[in-house]
């Protein structure tokens, strides 16, 4: 299947040229360490508060989760599918778990004890580790309650912020999830009357993709803070006159014209939009 | 600054506390109230705090719905002083609360008739955030289409009509008392009707961008939910909602996204509303809304493949690195040398697989370790060998003696195997030559397998016979061969396969109408090449030049003047055109109504080339010769082929084909015979009125004609006693004087009768 026929065809390709040579150990860690510092927003800066949501809140919701936090912004995260699902010892054996009933730290020792050589090589305890550094067990978005206070999440990785229990701004990873969420909101009802900007951004379903994604979404996440920031100080005291142009324009107006932006800088994660209510 | 960031703090804490426990929130919110009132003077900054609070605590779903009602009263004055800011984060968050305490106040103010002032209060916050929908910054709009979606649901009466059946916390018009002093049930209710009138609006407005569209739309769920008193008229309105329309033409990254989300947000409120109620009388509609917006996004975006393409990498082996994840073995990669197998030797407790069938190379019987990552380490991957001696020499040293022996022993055994292998297949067919298992090729060897006497046997079976005579083999060069030329073909077979062709063409012309013509449009304008696209019109356009050039200009031009004889022998081979032009008049009537613009479209080609022979003909006249002949004596195919049309269509037209009006005013020239036609086809009683039409559409539009067509109405006037009515009606606008003289002669008549009230009069 992975194998090209034309390549069969060839009699003798010339011999492969040498990699670059590259000081291989250090590649991974370096870019991370090198430029954290300017996409960190600063406390004292206004920040929107943001949900990342995909179908088990395990690979890429929690992927995302982790980089806004990383970013400073106040995160929570949440799956939509009816279960946990994480690949088992075979395509038709997954590992089923429930939301919001079960940690991260019992799925790792579960699997752990299962088969550790294998779970180790398709990264799945791997992410699980990251997990339970981020928040302690998978939530359900159908389950959530708009508006009820999270302070019992306190020691969540991003929950600075988010204490009351609303967002401005949910990310989902699937269009599946982006279609099950609009819909679950239609059956909450937006009790709260607040706006929520929904955003998709198609992401596969593998670390890979998850890390991409999960970068893809912090430059958005930077991206619309920052109109949102600027909003805040515009039509501060007397803040109107100052601005002009696209930057007097008010925060919500302005959030397509940031994904289509971004939509340029990150072509492979096509994306969706809707204003819903929480 | 200082006292309001003290302030603030103090603030936050108090919202900690209600945070952890909302029935607290009955204790706070007086004590808040005071600080972040508009009238307390507070800071910008405290103000902003203030509405997002009060817009949080109104949400909060923590406390109960009576406890919020009693508070809500208290805090209608600071949210009109909030409504009434010039912040826009302040004005939004009021209206958020605002949303949430409506429906509270009007529940209050229905077990309370008396308490005016709060009512009043809440109208004057009502109509502040009404006036504001329209006009403000988008981001305001949008909170206050929430706004109005709660005013719409308080104000309609809910699902059932029997209170003790609701749900006590859906407050909606069922519970106000007809009789209301403060809220007249009949005005609540046609402020609601007018409010959903204007929150649909917002779906077919051009003021309307994306944000507000999706606002809306993802509002209008519950009210489609809660209400199906309105539930209908919302999907209505809903489902003759384009959202394709809204895109302007440039296709740009943002328009795609737009366009998208705004079909996706749609359809998600139109499948939530089919889950919920299956068997929704609306249901057939919904269904083929969702499949037309399906398709039109399919056109509006062309892209069959959305999926992200295939990442690109390198098709020649070249990534070795790739390859290895990918799982499939390099191939052709360098022999490594043995160094390198035993460098890495297979850890002793992993079982060494046994060899493959089939020939084995010697990076084969070395490889003990299966595992991809080490069996395709290529070494030529040190080019400096200084470098790869330091590291081949440590590596030696550490080697642990028992796995070598265990490797070395493998690799023994293997040879064995191979030797043994060999020698068996040495003995089984001597034919075939031993495989050297020892060669240094790995390329597979397919037909290395021996093989048995039947297959020995297919191939004798297959080979050419060998016992047929053999050919001479020419001798010298050979010549060129050359068919014999066909004898030529008679007038009749000409004719014939003319024919055929023809009808191959038209046969593949109807064959297209069934297909093609749902296809998409694509309008070239004038710029486009005719006969381009290879749909119905490009083909039609092709046969009916083929009918009006090919031969044109062919025939002699003295043809007229030629004896009867002469013509006789000519006709055969010019007739060809004629019979293209049957064929097309025919495949024109078998569907005249649909294909009427086929023949629009075949007229104005006949008439282009009549005209084209004309002017021609004038210009390259021989000398001497007599110019009137050619001229006067053939009127072109234009008028001819346009009549037998007309008479063709005219036996079938009906009053009501209006389609006629078109082809009238289309095709390329009028004159009298023509349109006489219509007046011909006026004797029928029942298609005076479509032959008016006609001459009227004429008259109005088409001025060159008008003098004709009024000629044409008055011979009807005249002669048709049926038509009168109608022809006088335009008469009098196109040529009065007509009916005067008629008017003056009726006159004349009455008086030589003397007696005007007998007269018969001729409009029956």
């Amino acid at each position: 299947m992975s194998l090209d026929p034309r390549l069969q065809a060839a009699p003798q390709p010339p011999p492969p040229p040498p990699p670059p040579v590259e000081p291989q150990p250090a590649a991974d860690g370096v870019p991370p360490a090198a430029q954290p510092k300017q996409d960190v927003v600063p406390d004292d800066v206004f920040k929107l508060k943001f949900c990342t949501v995909c179908a088990s809140n395990q690979n890429r919701s929690m992927e995302a989760h982790l980089q806004l936090a990383a970013a400073n912004l106040p995160t929570i995260s949440f799956g939509t599918g009816s279960l946990v699902r994480l690949p088992g010892p075979t395509i038709d054996r997954p590992n089923v778990y429930h939301f919001n009933s079960t940690t991260y730290r019992a799925i790792h020792a579960e699997l752990a004890q299962q088969n550790t050589r294998l779970y180790t090589a398709n990264g799945l305890l791997n992410m699980l580790g990251r997990n339970l550094s981020i928040k302690s067990y998978p939530e359900r978005f159908q389950d959530w309650v708009p508006g009820k206070p999270r302070l019992d999440h306190a020691e969540d990785q991003g929950a600075q912020g988010t204490e009351a229990g609303v967002v401005d701004i949910i990310v989902t990873c699937e269009e599946r999830c982006f279609d099950a969420l609009l819909d679950d909101l239609h059956n909450k009802g937006g009790k709260l009357n607040r706006p929520v900007h929904v955003i998709n951004v198609d992401i596969k379903d593998n670390h890979e993709e998850a890390l991409v994604g999960g970068r893809a979404i912090r430059d958005l996440a930077l991206s619309l803070n920052k109109a949102a920031a600027e909003e805040r100080e515009l039509h501060g005291a007397s803040g109107w006159d100052k601005g002009g142009g696209a930057a007097r324009a008010g925060f919500d107006e302005r959030v397509p014209d940031i994904l289509a932006a971004w939509q340029e800088r990150w072509p492979h994660l096509p994306a969706l939009w809707s204003l819903a209510w929480l | 600054m200082g006292s309001s960031s003290q302030a603030l703090q103090q603030l936050e804490a108090a919202r900690h506390v209600a945070l952890g426990d909302g029935n607290h929130y009955p204790q706070i919110l007086p004590a808040v109230v005071p600080i972040i009132g508009a009238s307390a003077n507070a800071s910008l900054e405290v103000q902003r705090w203030g509405a997002d609070f009060l817009a949080e605590t109104f949400a909060s779903p923590t406390w109960a719905p009576e406890q919020k009602m009693q508070q809500s009263l208290k805090v209608l004055s600071t949210l009109k002083d909030y409504i009434e800011s010039q912040d826009v984060g302040i004005i939004k968050s009021a209206i958020q609360a605002s949303a949430c305490i409506y429906p509270l106040v009007y529940r209050h103010i229905i077990s309370d008739p008396n308490d005016k002032q709060s009512w009043q209060l809440m109208t004057a916050i009502k109509s502040n955030i009404l006036r504001r929908m329209d006009a403000a910054l988008p981001g305001v709009r949008i909170c206050c289409v929430k706004f109005v979606q709660q005013v719409v649901l308080v104000q309609t009466p809910a699902a059932s009509a029997d209170p003790r059946r609701q749900d006590p916390n859906d407050v909606s018009l069922t519970h106000v008392t007809r009789d209301h002093p403060l809220m007249p049930y009949i005005n609540l209710e046609a402020e609601s009707s007018g409010l959903l009138d204007r929150l649909l609006g917002m779906l077919h407005s051009d003021n309307s961008d994306a944000l507000l569209l999706t606002a809306t739309l993802n509002a209008l769920g519950l009210l489609i939910q809660r209400r199906p008193a309105i539930a209908n008229k919302i999907l209505s309105s809903v489902l003759s909602f384009n959202p394709v329309k809204s895109a302007s033409p440039p296709m740009t990254a943002k328009n795609k996204v737009l366009l998208r989300s705004l079909e996706r947000t749609t359809r998600v409120l139109l499948i939530n509303v089919l889950k919920r109620n299956p068997e929704h009388p609306l249901s057939g509609r919904i269904q083929q809304y969702l499949e037309r917006m399906h398709r039109m996004r399919l056109e509006a975006f062309d892209d069959s493949s959305r999926k992200r393409p295939a990442p690109v990498e390198p098709t020649d082996g070249l990534d070795a690195a790739k390859r290895q994840r990918l799982g499939a073995t390099v191939p052709n990669i360098a022999p490594a040398p043995p160094s390198n197998t035993v460098a890495v030797p297979a850890p002793a407790e992993a079982p060494i697989p046994p060899l493959p069938p089939g020939p084995v190379s010697f990076r084969e019987l070395y490889t003990l370790n299966p595992d991809a990552s080490t069996a395709n380490f290529d070494v030529q991957i040190f080019q400096d060998p200084n470098q790869l001696i330091r590291i081949l020499i440590p590596v030696l040293a550490s080697v642990d003696e028992r796995k070598l022996t265990t490797a070395t022993n493998a690799v023994r055994a293997r040879f064995e195997t191979v030797r043994q292998r060999a020698a068996q297949a040495a003995a089984q067919a001597a034919i075939a030559p031993a495989p050297l298992a020892v060669d240094d090729d790995d390329e597979y060897e397919p037909d290395f397998e021996p093989e048995n006497a039947e297959q020995v046997a297919n191939r004798i079976d297959s080979a050419p016979p060998d016992n047929l005579p053999e050919q001479p083999a020419p001798s010298g060069p050979i010549a060129p061969y050359k068919l014999p030329e066909a004898p030529p073909l008679t007038e009749q077979e000409v004719q014939k396969y003319g024919d055929d062709t023809i009808r191959r063409a038209f046969g593949m012309l109807s064959s297209l109408d069934e297909t093609a013509s749902k296809t998409k449009v694509q309008k070239g304008g004038f710029n486009r090449y005719a006969a381009s696209s290879f749909d119905r019109e490009s083909w039609v356009t092709i046969i009916s030049r083929l009918a009006t050039r090919t031969t044109c200009g062919l025939d002699d031009p003295d043809e007229g003047v030629k004896s009867e004889y002469g013509r006789m022998t000519k006709k055969g081979s010019f007739a060809l055109s004629d019979r293209i032009r049957d064929g097309l008049y025919n495949y024109i009537m078998y569907d005249w109504k649909r294909r009427l613009d086929l023949a629009i479209n075949w007229l104005n080609e006949e008439w282009y080339n009549d005209r084209l022979q004309s002017s021609s003909e004038v210009s390259s006249l021989p000398n001497g010769s007599n110019s009137s002949t050619s001229n006067s004596g053939t009127k072109g195919n234009y008028h001819r082929c346009c009549l037998r049309l007309l008479d063709g269509i005219i036996t079938y037209i009906e009053g009501t084909d209006k389609v006629l009006i078109r082809f009238m005013s289309e095709i390329p020239e009028i004159d009298m015979e023509i349109m006489r036609r219509m007046k011909k086809m006026a004797e029928d009683p029942e298609r005076i009125d479509l032959a008016c039409m006609v001459l009227q559409y004429l008259c109005m539009f088409r001025p060159p004609v008008r003098g004709i067509c009024v000629d044409v109405l008055e011979e009807m006037w005249r002669t048709n006693d049926r038509a009168k009515p109608s022809a006088r009606k335009f008469l009098a606008i196109w040529r009065p004087q007509i009916l005067e003289s008629e008017a003056e002669n009726k006159v004349k008549e009455e008086t030589m009768n003397g007696n005007g009230n007998m007269e018969v009069r001729p409009v029956a």
